[in-house]
């Protein structure tokens, strides 16, 4: 059967680059990291573009493999035993000049701390508003596990926010009485 | 109680909508353009290269199979001419010993009418 749809690789760039790259980084937490895995997950669609049948099959091919990607580059740096979190708070992580809102941005250092599936499961939820069951295609994992990853992972992030939240509180309130005296 | 659960789920909603907000996708740096579209020309030309190479291959193996075939055949050609001048040499001999042969029976049979 002929294809009506004939994928263009630079279109398909266009479209899903900051998706990928976003999908990455935020699993990885590391600039340099997630472009170089991004690169490779747009090399590896040039080399498969004729397996791809339609746009949404391109969308969802670009996330399993950025998320498997990003599982076998974190894989890899605990192998070689790199404290991701120290190298996050010193070279790459969530950037100056990224930053949204401080809320977001601590909530987006705060996604890193998180074990790789909560997070993954989180990223897919949060960022690319998928369902469950969209998830569980994405990462090949059980429908209940994905739902547990989420509720624990979004449990876990709330718990971290909010103490991070009283802390970040009660040391601006700090900062405010010790300028008062002054 | 159930202003408790209300207060909880309403805490948890705008919780998931401030990471939603958190978790806008972000661009992606310039340079991954650039880099991406470089390795695809360097596989492109790469990969060219590689089929000039293999059909530069194919062409000598096709060149190198005329030319064994060609040789095969004209030594075959030259061996059937061989045999066939060998052949007619062979019939030529063997029509000038029977004609000797009927000489020599023709005399022989002279001889022996000669001495009845």
């Amino acid at each position: 059967m002929a294809r009506d749809w004939q994928p263009d690789f630079e279109q398909l760039f266009e479209e899903h680059q900051s998706m990928v790259f976003s999908l990455v980084f935020r699993m990885t937490a590391d600039r340099g990291l997630a472009e170089e895995i991004a690169q490779d997950v747009f090399l590896e669609l040039d080399r498969n573009l004729a397996k791809i049948d339609n746009p949404l099959h391109a969308r969802h091919w670009l996330r399993r493999v950025a998320m498997n990607r990003s599982a076998d580059a974190l894989r890899r740096r605990k192998v070689r035993g790199v404290d991701l979190w120290v190298e996050l708070d010193e070279n790459h992580g969530v950037q100056e000049e990224d930053r949204g809102s401080p809320l977001a941005a601590r909530l987006e250092r705060l996604l890193c701390s998180l074990p790789e599936p909560h997070r993954a499961a989180l990223v897919l939820r949060y960022q690319e508003d998928l369902t469950p069951e969209e998830i569980a295609s994405v990462l090949d994992a059980p429908l209940a596990t994905v739902k547990s990853n989420l509720q624990r992972g979004l449990k876990l992030l709330r718990a971290k926010a909010e103490g991070h939240l009283t802390e970040f509180v009660r040391t601006r309130a700090r900062g405010v009485s010790i300028d008062g005296r002054l | 109680m159930d202003g408790f659960e209300d207060r909880e789920t309403g805490a948890q909603a705008e919780f998931e909508e401030q990471l939603r907000q958190a978790m806008e996708r972000r661009p992606a740096p310039p340079s991954l353009r650039q880099k991406v579209m470089d390795h695809r020309q360097q596989r492109k030309a790469e990969r060219s290269r590689l089929r000039l190479i293999w059909m530069e291959r194919i062409a000598a193996t096709i060149v190198l199979a005329a030319v064994l075939s060609g040789a095969f055949l004209w030594r075959s050609t030259v061996q059937r001419r061989k045999g066939e001048a060998a052949r007619q040499q062979v019939f030529t001999a063997l029509r000038i010993a029977s004609r000797a042969l009927d000489q020599m029976n023709r005399q022989l049979n002279r001889n022996n009418r000669e001495d009845q």
